[in-house]
Parts: C-alpha cells; structure tokens; sequence
C-alpha cells in the first residue's frame, strides 16, 4: 500500500472514529451540511467596508473554507462555511488604495470574538448586573415592537430617543427614516472623537460643513496644530498614503511636517520639527504665523479670503499677535514663529491642519477657524497641495427620510431624560456606549438608568449596553451589506456597498433588517415608509440614481450596475474634484476668543490633562480585541494597559518614577494609572490615552487600566455643542507601586551602530 | 526587502497583518508583562534628547533574513536553515527548542512558545490555513510570509511566465499606508527593492556584523537636503 | 601514615561499606527529598511548558544553561587533576584521586543533563543523536550544541572508564571479605579481577593511556562548552579568550569542589588518617594558582571589552560593573578572589578550615561567574529595544537546588558501595614510597597532621 493511501485511509477512518469515539459531548457535532460551494484551500477575496472609524476604508475579505462550530435552529453541529481570514485594503478604492491602518485589520476579531453576543438577550436579573436570559428574536422583536405601538397609541413617540454612533450613507438615511416613520425624534449621535468642530468651522471659512482633505502628496509644506493625522485623526490611511507621497514620493522634492502639541504624538513623533506649544494656543500661533506672513509681505491679507475676514483685526496686520507676544502666550520662541512663517510662506504649496486636542479647547473653534485663515492665506484652500473638500455623496430613500432632521446632542438627551418621569420612556442604543465615552459629570448613566424601556442593537456587552432590558445583536461588519460615503481622504464622491462577506457564524440579525421587520409588525404609516423587505433592497434603490453619473461603474440595466458596483465595493466618481470653496458662511470671531478657559484653578489643579486617542484602541471602541490589546502602542510601546504620561522632571519633582502607580484628579474624580516617563511632553502637561478603563467590556478590556474620559469637565467648545475634552485641570500624586507593560525598554537612545538612520 | 525610514510612521499596520497572516498568538497580559510577547514584526522607537528639543525615530524590524546568518549554523536539529532562495527558513517540525538561535540573533527576531497558544472560540476561526500553528517548546520567525512568496511562484508556474516585479507582497508590505515597504528579488538588479537597495540612503541594520541582512533600510531624509539641493 | 599496615587500612577504608548509622540515613532520605522535589519541578514544567521559568526575550537562557556550565566546569575536579597527578606521578594523590574523579562522574551526569531540561521539547531531545534516524537527516555538525553532545559524551564516557578501571581490585577485595548477596554482587562489580601480574601490568598500562588520553578531552570539553557562546554574534561572548577562560575556571572551581568532598568525606567517614591536612594544602596552593589565573583572566577581558570601547560590548559591561548586575559581580570577584586569595596565600591560614571556606566562596563565585556570563548579555544585545531583564522563576530555582542534592545523594551512595579512596593504590603507596615525602611537601609537613 502506498504511504499516500495508507493516510487517506487513515483519515477517513480517523475523523469518523475520533467523531464517534470522543466521550467528550462537545466533540459529538452535527454536520450541517454546507450552505456555500467554495473550494477548500482556495481563498476568494470579497469586497468590504471598514466600519470601525469615521474614515471609511474600502476592503477585501479573504474567505477560505473552514469548519464552524456554529447553532442552527437551536442546535450546535460543524459547518463548512466560507469564513473571513484577512482584511486588507482594497487596492482599487480611492480613499486608501489597498492600504488599511492596524485597527482596521483587526475589525477581524469583532466577527470571531469569543464574548461576542450570540443571539438575542432579555433582563433577567437587575439593571446593570448583566444577567441575561437567552430568548429567540420572535420573542425579542415583539418585545420592542410592543414598546414602539404602545407609544404610538398613546401619542408619545416624541418619548422615543435613538442613540447612534456618528453614521452616513443609507444606514444614516434608513434610521432617520426608521424614526421619521415612528414620528419620534431623530437619532442623537454620539461618539467621543467627532469632527464636529473642523466640520463646522470649514462651514464657516469655506463652505463645505466637513472635514478637510488634505492634498499632503502635493504638499511641499504641513503644518499640523494637534491633529494626529498619521494616527487616528480623520482619515489616517489616506492621509498617510499621501504624507509617504510627500516625504520620499517625488525625486529631489521632500516636504516638510512641522507639528504644533504639547505632547508627542505618533504624527509629533514623525516630524521635522516638534514645537509644543501651550494648550489651546494653536490658533494664536496660526495667527502669529499669519501675522508674519502678513507683516513681511508674504502674502496679501486679500488672499485669504472670507476665511480671513472672519477673524477679528485680519485688515489691520492682527496687531494681537506679534511674535513677541505670541511667544507669551504659547511658549513658542518669536524667533521660531518668523522662521516657520517664512519657510510656510516660501515652500508652497503648504497646508495647515487642526485637529483633536487643538480644537478640543474651548478655544477649539478659533483655532480651527485660525488655522482655516492661515490656510487660506497661504493659498491651499481648495488647491492642490493643500486642502479639498470632499463631494460626499448623500444618497436618498425617499420623501419621508428628507422629513428626518438633525437628532439633539447626548447633554440634550440627557437633559430631556432628567426634565420629568417618562420623559423618555423608549431608548434605541446602536453601538454607541455614551456611559464610557462621555463624562461622568455627564450622568448618562444615571440618566440612562432612569428609561423605563432600553434596547440595545450593540454586539457586545459594554458599559450601556449594560444596561439595556433587551439586546438584539447586530451581525459583525464581515456579515453585513455595508454602506458609506466618505468625507474625506479623496476629492472624488464614494459611495460604497459590500454585500456580507460570510454567513453569520451566531444567532444574529442585521439592524437595518430588524427595523424593517419592526416597521413591518407596526403597520399603517411606519410600513409604508420603509416598503423594502430587507436592506439590500434599500441599498440597491439609493444606489440606483448613481448609474447615470459618470463613474467607476458603467452598466445598461439597473441589475447589472447594482452586480458590478458590488463586485467593486462602490460606486466612485471618475474626476477628482474638489467642492468649491468661499461659500462661508460664519461672520466675525473676536481675537479674544483665542484664550482657553480651563476647568480647574491652576493653584490646585496645576497640570492640563491632555487625553489622547491611541492608535490600538482608538476612543476605546476597540479595546476588545486582543490584537489591539497586545499590539505594543508605538511611543509608549505599552500593551494591556493605560498609563499616564509625564515629563521625566515633573515626575522627579512629584517623586514618581517609571511604573508607579499615580493618582490623576480633576474636580470631577480620579482615576489612577502607572506612569511612563517620556521625554516628549511638555512639563505642565499630562497625557493619559483614551480607551482602557472599561468596566464591561468583554474578558479582554474589563478592569483593565484608566478612563481619563471619566474624569473630564462637561465643558463645550465655544461656539459649538462639542465637548472640549483637553480643557480640564488635574492634580497629579504617586499613591504606590504600580505595574506597567512595554514591549520595549524605554527611554534608550539608538546605539551609536544604528544612530546615523 | 526595503524599508524606508523617510516613510515608516511607525503605526503598526504590519505588526497586525502579520499576526493575522501568520497565526501569531496573542500571549495575553500576564505572558506579555513576562516579556513573552510576540510580534514578527516590531516598530522599535528611539527617542534623542530632551524636552523640548526631543527626535523621535521608528524603524520596523522584521526578520533581516541574513546571508549569513547567525541564527542557521548553531541549531542543532537543522531547523533553521537557509532556502534555496535565500531566505532563513524555520522548520518548526524540527525545532526541539534549545532557543541557541534566538540567542544568536542580533536582532531578536526569534520568538519562543512558551506554551501552547491560545484562541479563546471562536477566535480559532480566523486562523489562516496557509499558516501552520506552532505549539509549545519551538521557535518561530518572519518567513517574508514565505506560504505568498509561494503561492506567487505556483501562479506564475501555472500561467507559465515568471513572477512579475511587485507580484509577491508579504503581509507586511501589502499592508503598509505610507508604503515605505518593498519587497523583491534582490538577485534581480532590475527589481524595484534591488533599486532601491542601491539607494544612497540605504543602510543596513548591525551590518558590521557581516551578516549580510537582506532588509535594506533606507535613512530618514532631512528637509535641508532638499533645500541645499 | 607509615604506622597504618595493610589491614588497618582495609578496616578504615572499607568501613563505611559495612554499616549504616540512623543520622546517613537521615541525610540520605533529605537529598533524596529533594532530588525528588526537582524531579517533580521538571515533570511540572515538562507537563506545563517552558513558561514556568522566568526566561522571556530576549533572555532565552537563564538558571539551567547557567547550571550546565557550572557542573561542567565542576567536572573538571577529578578526571583531569587526577590524570595530571597521576603522570606527574605526585605519590599525595592516592587518596585524592577516586573522589575526585567520582565528582567528575557524577558532575558531568548531572552537567549533561541541563541542555535536556532547558529543551523546549525534551522529550524529543534525542534528535540530537547522530543515527540513521527515519527523518532522514543527521544533526548539524555545524552547532556548538553537536560538538557538546560528543565532547560530553567522549569525557563522561573516558571518565566512567578512569574511575571504574582502578576500581576493580578494590571490588574484588571487598568480594574476597564478604559474604552472602553482597560476595556475588562484587563478584559481579570486579569483573574478574583475580590479581594476577597480568591483570596488574594491564591494568597500569591502561591507566597510564587512559591519563593521557583524558586530558586533551577534558580540556577540549570546556572549550566547547564555552563555544557555545564564543560562537555567537552577542556582546560579551564573541571573544578568543573565552576557551582558556572557561577551562580555567571549570578546573578552578573543581579543585574548590574536591577539596569540599574531601573535607566532607574526611569529617563523615572518619578518614582524618588518610586526608591529610597536606592534601589539602596542596590543593590549596593549586586553588591558588587558579585564583590568580582566573583573575588574570577575567582582568585581560574585561580591560579589553573596555579598552575597545564598542558600543554594543560597553552596554553589556557596564551593567555589569555599576548597573543592575554589579552586586553579583563584585560578590563573584570577593568569592572567587579576594577571599580565595588572602587565606590560600597565606600559609597559615592554609589550613583544612582556611581551605575549605576559600573553597566554598570559589564554588559560589563560580556559579555567578557562569550567571553573569550568560544573562546580562542576552539581556543587552545590540539594539536597546529589545534589552531585557530576568528573574528566575521557583522551578528553575527548585531545579537548581535539587541537582546538588543530587550529587551529594549520588556521592553518598556511591561510597556506600565503593571504596571512596582507592584501597590497592594506598596500599602500594605504603610499600613502594615509605617514608617518601609527597612531591610539593617538606618531610615535616607529613606528619604534623
């Protein structure tokens, strides 16, 4: 007998046996017979969305052929079903042309996570303790459709409140329809991190109400005031495709990054030159450059526009912002300020760009508008080279989703909960967990508390999904039709879909579907509102007016566009082009508005907390997937933990030393953490990263480091409903020993060997 | 394989495709703070000097994949062998564990199960069946995703050509965004990474060892040396 | 020594063959306890995996390679210094030279069996045997860990060979005054020695080869023991001097372990008539060569590591002259020099007791001589990123532990059934040097003891 056979043999007969033989119960599986036809060992490549951040990424899934364990219809057996393997960027998509940053190749382990929701959850023990009972989703959609048509035939939908994450696309359109239907108010967004303030102050300067594109490829000269645009800020994959672009993408021509924070980020840490500057102070530095640029006849204060005009004593030369006295107030050498003004003004194109913690002062909107005029001054609004405006795509669904307004803000929400008994007595939760992301000065979760009736559509069991009474788990990103419409990243318009990538390997629903399934129970208006059986077929009618735009699809019949633009992942437009800027619309911002009001005397509180977006964790959204937990952050090189950030003499002066464990208060709380002492922060400051701290949040992130979000003061952005979240004051006291992982040893200098790289 | 220093912003992207093309496990909180953690591919950081004047550095460092390899002549069982194409294979059949070859890498790249690895159901899914799992007691390495480098060749045997320049990417390098990885046939002088490793950046890591590492690193630019050209 | 007759000498030596008291016992059953215990950290970590060890990256050796090293570099005690005596025909060696090479016997067992207990997979450590073997590929000869196996193997093999040799007219005189079970097993253990002119002259014949022979391979062993790392591209042990360095300090710390066991031995088995304190002053003075030498040499290397000034070799130095390792360091300089040195140097604190404490601070320095070795370079090779740190986890220590439990369990067993000093070689001593002083000694100095 041939060896080869000898194994074949053995193989069949050793599968069977071992099937049989094994007396363990978990071992005696069903074979469910295989839903898809896929070859074994041959992967297939499907295309994707990236749904774990606001920049919207384009994917491929590789889905080979593997062996489930899975239930069925109540019952567990193995299943041959094609199984997603590896995320990938999709090569073809404009925004990151087949690249994907670290968290979005772990969107893997949402699908697969062992503490993943499986089927549909009831309370069955106190609210907040987290026992569930398991119940079928006849049972749990009845549920939520009995609380809905009670509302109704009381007249009380206006007490119906939907929390989302920030959403676009058709997703955003079906909920605001789904609501609209109800007649309940639209859907408060809510997420820790949003581009609200850039957003809004591009609306003012420029016109379009979205984050900038930033042509970094082209550019020549970045100035970046606090946006971590490598790391986390807006569309970090785009964004640093195009800075590789500038940094060794053109013979003889490399760009130069100057960033503006008072701590190293991972984009500070890439830079030519890292200048911190005081917090809240970067729009009077941009000004300050400006009034160099302006002073020394660089260019005319007319260049700049409506942008320019905005801000008060733009015609006279901004008197209040000489280098001199801007060095008062920011703590940035004059002499630094006219050098880099020059360089700026003589190597265009230049851009300038602000983000997180520069517009999360309560000077963030001037310093956004700031930077906005020095943009605009330095002739890249709207140019290449500089920054574009994206012409997202809106798709419709129809009359009744236009009827769907703007929701409230959550403090709005909260407000409302708390004004009298029942004021809301329904709570829609999609994914957003407020009670991590928002202060406890918040009191979201005492607000939360006080609805009579929670839903959760989340996947996992967090801090407010917690507390919900019923839980109808959403499929993971890899199992549903997908959707998005990017902002920003590419000048083109994108409109993406992706179909699921692999069956649901748990007992799970698509929300787009259960809403449907819902509208449907409820009947008469909400039914007719929403007439698509499932969400596919909704998909597939807001995709439907595209055919006729020129694009990256072209296609006869409707059928064939819908195959062919799911085949590609989306619909893109064929040009780039920018939207036009000058329509802005906000009027005069007073000079004094530069000025950072801070929660907290500096007598007692003496150093600004600066919270920090990590690049695993992001705003902690992600702290549950291993990879992320493990995967070493690159400053700190920390895995499986917080920690806080101090300069090596302030810890000296405090009598902190690497790893101890330190107590960091505001006037709100206290949170305590080990610290890492890195030279890159200024002395006044400390950072601690946003993300860790969860108290339930599956067995990888519970009980596992600091929220500093916690701790933070409920103040806003002046000018905006935004949360200024690196405007509270903190005292800062070693309480013990502590306990702090690096992946690599600190503090060293490269050996003499290597330093010349 | 080429790494350009200019580029790399040391976010990471290749550490996660790397465990999730190579089966990498994740070892946990108490493993990791045991110094037992394990990342093919790491981003070391370098910071120079001192507040405010502080330089900051990333250099990702793969397996360099030596001509002459340190690692290959102390193992004992052969399980660390240099291929046909260059590249330092690891067998893990035959590693017996002695570790001598983490040891005598200067890079530590060469990782040590110290147990088996775990994936908590139904992470296990995700498992790549290129990718053979390793268990406890054995060393395991960068391969240059060798199980792509093969694929490639198969497909290019199949469709009787030769494997185009850029076809083969390993994880790492498929997944970089500022795409300061790439990856080639250094044998070809035609080669995008052959072109670049004639770069006048180009360095190559601990090369005074005479290791002949096969990742060439190309030093970070500095503005000035744009302006004074 | 000259009053003692053929027959005294026979009830002394083989005394300790014939009885056991309650407190052998007692110690016997505690080494065998502990030996035990160790037997049970490894299944443990055999069972569990690698990980109950405190080794991480990049310090992939740690307690167990520092043990190999260390037993070894003991081994070198008896073999090699009881060959070289025996050539040089220093007659003071007669008593000295079976407990010294059972040392070596038993060190190198215990020595050998580390590389196996620090596998990954121990259970296949046989793959490291050159046979014809299905997997149809031979071991790499290119691996310091290969020529390990055969130096190993070829000196444990001609060390058994040296003890058992001149052991067999000692079996066969304890068969001749015995009876019962115990006649027949010596019957068995002399292998036929019946004393004829023949036998003696081949006997002595194969002692002398064996002498010769056994030096180059006891050498050769500690120089490859210290290729082990002298091979590897590490800071700190790419160096030409580390192969006379080791060889100096196996049989340094040798000598120390010998003249511990002798001290032992001479305390427990009552033979204070024939360890004599010239023995171990004699011992002494070579204990003290090696002390000079081994600072001689551990001066050479690391004024040289300084001297050039590496950048990668200096973050391996100074760690361990100022930073994290200096304590162990300077604790392996006191123990292994200027302790050692004042007392062996001095004459008259080289006594039993002078000798005996030098000897211990010797055994002890070595150990860390061997740790510092290993851990601080593996813990800061080239670049910092990756430096690290290790803190032995209970298992190795409980390993370590048990090992010297074992060669005490091991040598309290062997002179159960064995003469520990070689019977027939005192006797012939007393008929053919009478009244002869010992090579290094004046007349006096024989019987002031």
């Amino acid at each position: 007998m041939e060896r080869r056979d000898f194994l074949k043999i053995s193989a069949l007969s050793g599968a069977a046996a071992a099937l049989d033989a094994c007396g363990n119960p978990e071992h005696q599986l069903i074979r469910f017979i295989p839903e898809e036809d896929l070859t074994p060992g041959i992967a297939t490549w499907k295309p994707s969305v990236c749904t774990l951040c606001p920049a919207g990424c384009g994917m491929l899934v590789r889905v080979m052929q593997g062996d489930a364990e899975v239930v069925r219809k109540g019952q567990l057996g193995l299943l041959k079903m094609g199984l997603a393997k590896k995320l990938e960027g999709n090569p073809a998509h404009p925004v990151n042309e087949g690249k994907l940053c670290p968290r979005g190749q772990a969107g893997l382990q949402v699908t697969y996570h062992p503490d993943r929701i499986r089927t549909p959850l009831v309370r069955s023990g106190p609210r907040g303790s987290g026992q569930f009972k398991e119940v079928t989703w006849d049972e749990a959609t009845k549920q939520l459709a009995g609380q809905l048509s009670a509302l109704a035939s009381g007249k009380q939908q206006d007490r119906l409140a939907m929390v989302v994450p920030p959403l676009r696309g058709v997703k955003k359109s079906l909920l605001g329809a789904f609501a609209a239907a109800l007649k309940a108010p639209a859907p408060v967004e809510f997420a820790f991190l949003d581009g609200g303030v850039v957003a809004a102050a591009d609306a003012a300067s420029f016109g379009p109400a979205e984050p900038p594109t930033a042509d970094l490829g082209h550019s020549n000269y970045v100035l970046s005031f606090g946006a971590d645009f490598l790391g986390t800020w807006n569309s970090p994959v785009a964004q640093s495709l195009a800075y590789g672009r500038m940094r060794a993408g053109r013979p003889g021509k490399r760009g130069k990054l100057v960033h503006f924070e008072p701590r190293i980020s991972l984009t500070a840490g890439n830079a030519d030159e890292w200048i911190p500057c005081r917090p809240g102070t970067e729009g009077a530095l941009a000004l300050s450059l400006c009034h160099v640029i302006l002073r020394d006849k660089l260019a005319p204060a007319a260049d700049a526009g409506h942008a320019g005009t905005l801000i008060e004593g733009w015609a006279q030369g901004l008197p209040d912002f000489d280098p001199e006295k801007a060095e008062q107030q920011t703590g940035v050498p004059a002499a630094t300020i006219v050098r880099i003004a020059h360089e700026a003004a003589t190597h265009q194109p230049a851009v300038a760009l602000a983000g997180d913690s520069a517009t999360a002062h309560t000077s963030g909107l001037f310093n956004a508008l700031a930077v906005n005029a020095l943009n605009a001054l330095l002739g890249s609004a709207g140019k290449p080279g500089g920054i574009l405006f994206t012409p997202a795509w809106t798709p419709s669904l129809g009359k009744t989703a236009e009827k769907s307004q703007a929701g409230g803000t959550l403090p709005a929400l909260v407000k409302r909960i708390q004004s009298g008994p029942d004021a809301v007595k329904a709570l829609l939760l999609f994914g957003a967990n407020p009670v991590f992301a928002a202060p406890a000065a918040m009191q979201v979760r005492e607000a939360l508390e006080k609805v009579p009736f929670i839903a959760s559509f989340g996947s996992f069991i967090d801090e407010t999904s917690i507390l919900a009474d019923v839980i109808l788990p959403d499929h993971s990103p890899l199992e549903s039709w997908l959707d998005d419409a990017p902002v920003s990243g590419t000048a083109r318009t994108v409109a993406k879909v992706a179909a699921p990538a692999m069956e649901p390997v748990h007992n799970t629903r698509g929300t787009p579907d259960v809403l449907l399934d819902v509208a449907h129970q409820l009947g008469g208006e909400a039914a007719t509102a929403l007439p698509w059986k499932s969400y596919d077929e909704a998909l597939k009618a807001a995709f439907a007016p595209l055919q006729h735009e020129k694009g990256s699809v072209s296609a006869t019949d409707p059928d064939e566009f819908w195959s062919k633009v799911r085949e590609q992942g989306g619909w893109w437009s064929a040009e780039e082009k920018s939207l036009p800027v000058g329509g802005g619309k906000g009027s005069g911002v007073a000079a004094t508005a530069a000025a950072p009001a801070f929660d907290g005397g500096a007598d007692a509180y003496a150093f600004h907390l600066l919270p920090f977006a990590t690049q695993m964790q992001y705003d902690g959204s992600l702290a549950h997937l291993p990879w992320m937990q493990e995967a070493p952050d690159p400053l700190s090189t920390v895995m499986w933990g917080s920690w806080v950030e101090l300069n090596p003499a302030t810890a000296k002066k405090l009598g902190i030393e690497q790893g101890n464990l330190v107590e960091v208060a505001s006037q709100h709380g206290s949170v305590r953490a080990p610290a890492l002492l890195a030279p890159g922060i200024a002395p006044d400051v400390v950072a601690m990263p946003v993300g860790q701290g969860h108290e339930s949040f599956t067995r990888y992130a519970s009980e596992r480091g600091a929220n500093p979000i916690a701790i933070l003061a409920p103040m806003t952005v002046t000018g905006t409903d935004a949360l200024a979240w690196a405007a509270t004051r903190v005292k800062v006291a070693r309480v013990g020993e502590g306990k702090i992982i690096l992946f690599g040893a600190r503090l060293h200098e490269m050996p003499e060997d290597v330093k010349h790289r | 394989m080429v790494i350009d220093l200019d580029r790399c912003t040391g976010c990471e992207a290749c550490v996660v495709a790397c465990h999730a093309e190579n089966n990498i496990a994740t070892v946990g909180e108490d493993q990791a703070a045991r110094a037992r953690a394990m990342h093919w591919i790491r981003v070391e950081r370098y910071y120079e000097g001192e507040f405010p004047n502080v330089k900051t550095k990333f250099m990702p460092v793969p397996c360099q994949q030596c001509g002459a390899a340190p690692c290959e002549p102390v193992c004992p069982t052969f399980a660390s062998y240099h291929t046909i194409e260059g590249l330092n294979g690891q067998v893990y059949n035959r590693c017996i564990g002695t570790r001598y070859c983490a040891n005598a890498c200067p890079y530590n790249t060469r990782f040590f199960n110290f147990y088996n690895p775990v994936w908590d159901k139904p992470l296990d899914l995700q498992l790549n069946p290129d990718v053979s799992v390793r268990s406890e007691g054995i060393m395991e390495k960068c391969t240059f995703c060798v199980q792509r480098i093969k694929a490639g060749e198969v497909q290019a045997a199949a469709e009787k050509r030769l494997v185009k320049d850029g076809e083969i990417q390993p994880a790492c390098v498929q997944s970089c965004p500022t795409q300061a990885m790439v990856f080639g046939d250094l044998s070809d002088p035609e080669s995008e990474a052959s072109r670049l490793a004639r770069s006048n950046r180009a360095t190559r890591l601990l090369d005074e060892l005479g290791t002949f590492p096969k990742v060439t690193y190309l030093q970070r630019g500095s503005w000035h040396d744009n302006e004074n050209a | 020594m000259t009053t003692k007759t053929p027959e005294q000498i026979n009830e002394d030596l083989l005394r300790p063959l014939e009885g056991t008291s309650p407190r052998y016992l007692a110690a016997l059953t505690f080494f065998v306890l502990v030996v035990l215990a160790g037997a049970a950290a490894f299944l443990h970590q055999v069972y569990a995996g690698l990980g109950v060890t405190g080794l991480n990256r990049p310090v992939f050796w740690g307690f167990y390679i520092t043990d190999f090293v260390f037993w070894i570099g003991l081994s070198h005690a008896g073999t090699l210094i009881s060959a070289i005596l025996r050539l040089s025909n220093a007659t003071w060696r007669r008593p000295v030279t079976r407990c010294a090479e059972v040392i070596t016997v038993f060190a190198l067992s215990i020595g050998a069996m580390f590389p196996v207990v620090h596998l990954g997979r121990p259970w296949l450590a046989f793959w490291l045997f050159p046979y014809p073997s299905e997997r149809g590929i031979w071991p790499n000869i290119r691996s310091p860990l290969l020529w390990d196996f055969f130096a190993i193997n070829t000196y444990l093999l001609g060390s058994v060979t040296f003890l058992v040799l001149p052991i067999l007219p000692d079996m066969a005189l304890v068969r001749d005054r015995t009876t019962g079970w115990k006649k027949k097993l010596y019957h068995v253990l002399s292998l036929g020695w019946t004393g004829t002119p023949r036998q003696w002259s081949r006997l002595e014949m194969a002692m002398r080869i064996m002498a010769v022979a056994v030096i180059p391979v006891a050498v050769s062993v500690h120089s490859i023991v210290s290729w082990d790392f002298a091979m590897a591209p590490v800071p700190g042990w790419h160096s030409t001097i580390f192969a006379p360095y080791f060889v100096c300090g196996a049989i340094f710390s040798g000598i120390a372990a010998l003249i511990i066991a002798m001290a032992l031995l001479r305390k427990f088995l009552h033979l204070e008539d024939y360890l004599l304190r010239i023995h171990f002053e004699n011992l002494g003075k070579l204990l003290l060569v090696m002390s000079l030498l081994w600072f001689y040499f551990v001066f050479a290397e690391r004024l040289t590591t300084w001297y050039g000034n590496g950048s990668s070799e200096m973050a391996v130095f100074w760690p361990t002259q100022s930073g994290s390792y200096a304590p162990l360091f300077w604790a392996m300089v006191v123990c292994n020099f200027v302790i050692p040195f004042p007392i062996l140097a001095i004459k008259k604190l080289r006594t039993i007791a002078g000798t005996v404490v030098a000897s211990i601070g010797v055994v002890i320095g070595m150990w860390l001589e061997r740790f510092l070795i290993i851990v601080p370079s593996l813990s800061h090779k080239y670049l910092p990123y990756s430096y690290g740190s290790y803190r032995p986890s209970f298992t190795e220590i409980i390993i370590t532990v048990a090992t010297f439990a074992g060669l005490a369990m091991l040598y309290m067993l062997f002179s159960k059934i064995i003469p520990i000093i070689s019977v027939w070689e005192l006797k012939a001593g007393e008929v053919t040097e009478t009244a002869t002083a010992p090579a290094l000694a004046r007349p006096e100095q024989v019987r002031a003891d």
